[in-house]
């Protein structure tokens, strides 16, 4: 038979034994007289009775402390901190979108082929012959018609014989001007009126001189001259290129 | 945890201050018993219990709602009255007395020539369970007072002294030990 040792009386003691210990003690004299001694030292040792607190040691405890406390930080609502976390979450999102757009065009825009620009195509340009002859007659009519719209009837005469050099002229670049509508239009007002003037054989009456310079500054047609000899190439580049051709 | 204990933490967290005085108030008196019994001593048992509170109201942010404020507390304390043995250990030199005074941490050896009426006398008899219990180590002492006085189990003691349960039965079988051979003497002369 097996003895319980002191550690096994003390748990029994405390009631931390087993059953098999308590049924050992209960039939093994030895046991029982080690326990009962045991039990006795044991109960021998008074429960320390500590010095009596009045029902407010409490509150003197608590107002002794309250001082060096501070009060907790009252947490956000609930519906706050979730709106707060999805609208940054969105936020981040759409950051995120729109770098991610930006980075994906200027990757595509690299693999692309750059296509030729295509704003405001230039006309077909024009043969250079014909881009100096049109730049001397342009520059002929705009005297003739700074002439005519300073003219009175004595000084008129002059301009009839160069209308009608000019009128030739004018049909040649007519019948060249291609395309473009501007320059056509141009010369088809230049015609009519260099027409007129080269059939006035007795010369120009003062009734027609005025009708004619009318109808050239209503219609503009010397600001459109000067214009479009603006818009053409210089005449002294293109004789240099051909060697002084024409 | 008491419906009450658990309001009085949420009021507490919510920026409550004053909540927490009526923890303080419903608690005070079991902490300061247990503060005694282990540190034997009023004054150290005054201490704990403020400075067991304290670290509570620090650390309450980070108290479980499913664990049981008197435990926790009471926890605390225990580790407070322990940190106050350890620290009167190192700082106090044992002086000895003619009387014996444990407000006043002596101790009084044992005179031999002592009669039996002496040592029958109650108050002696209780002052020699005291310096038999200060002759424990603070483990020993805690674990049996908690055992023997305050009744806690040995998964409660565990607990509160963060130890695992069969190291605090072991703590109170050498502390049963140690007092059974302390008093002897007083066990053979009676």
């Amino acid at each position: 038979m097996k003895h319980l040792d002191e550690e096994e009386l003390v748990a029994h003691f405390y009631g931390d034994g087993d059953a098999e210990a308590a049924e050992h003690l209960a039939c093994c004299a030895r046991c029982a007289e080690a326990f009962a001694a045991l039990s006795a030292d044991l109960l021998e040792v008074e429960a320390l009775h500590p010095p009596s607190r009045d029902a407010a040691y409490g509150e003197r405890v608590w107002a002794s402390i309250a001082p060096a406390v501070s009060a907790y930080a009252a947490p956000r609502r609930k519906w706050l901190r979730l709106s707060l976390g999805r609208g940054l979450s969105y936020a981040a999102a759409c950051a995120l979108l729109i770098v991610a757009a930006f980075l994906a065009g200027r990757f595509f825009e690299q693999k692309q082929p750059h296509p030729p620009l295509a704003v405001n195509p230039a006309p077909p340009a024009k043969p250079r012959v014909v881009v100096v002859v049109l730049s001397d007659h342009l520059d002929r009519s705009e005297r003739l018609l700074v002439e005519l719209k300073h003219a009175d009837v004595e000084t008129s005469a002059p301009l009839r014989d160069e209308a009608r050099t000019l009128l030739a002229a004018n049909r040649i670049c007519r019948n060249h001007a291609g395309n473009d509508p501007e320059l056509k239009a141009t010369l088809e007002r230049l015609d009519h009126l260099l027409d007129e003037l080269a059939q006035q054989p007795q010369g120009l009456t003062p009734a027609t001189l005025i009708r004619l310079q009318s109808e050239m500054n209503a219609e503009g047609l010397l600001f459109d001259v000067r214009v479009l000899r603006t818009q053409l190439p210089e005449p002294q580049t293109a004789n240099r290129s051909h060697g002084g051709i024409l | 945890m008491s419906k009450n204990d658990a309001a009085a933490i949420q009021a507490i967290l919510s920026g409550d201050k004053e909540a927490y005085g009526e923890l303080v108030k419903r608690h005070a008196q079991t902490l300061f018993r247990a503060a005694w019994r282990i540190t034997g001593n009023e004054a150290d048992a005054d201490d704990v219990v403020q400075e067991a509170f304290l670290r509570g109201y620090r650390k309450l942010g980070s108290f479980e709602r499913r664990a049981d404020f008197a435990t926790w507390i009471y926890r605390i304390a225990v580790n407070c009255a322990l940190d106050r043995l350890a620290s009167r250990r190192s700082h106090d030199a044992c002086r000895v007395g003619e009387e014996i005074d444990p407000e006043q941490e002596q101790v009084q050896l044992e005179d031999l020539a002592a009669g039996p009426e002496r040592l029958l006398l109650s108050g002696e008899i209780r002052a020699l369970q005291r310096d038999a219990l200060r002759s424990l180590t603070p483990t020993e002492r805690t674990a049996f007072v908690l055992r023997h006085m305050e009744e806690r189990s040995s998964e409660e003691i565990a607990v509160a002294l963060g130890i695992a349960p069969n190291a605090a039965k072991q703590a109170v079988f050498r502390a049963v030990q140690k007092l059974r051979l302390r008093l002897a003497p007083l066990r053979v002369k009676v």
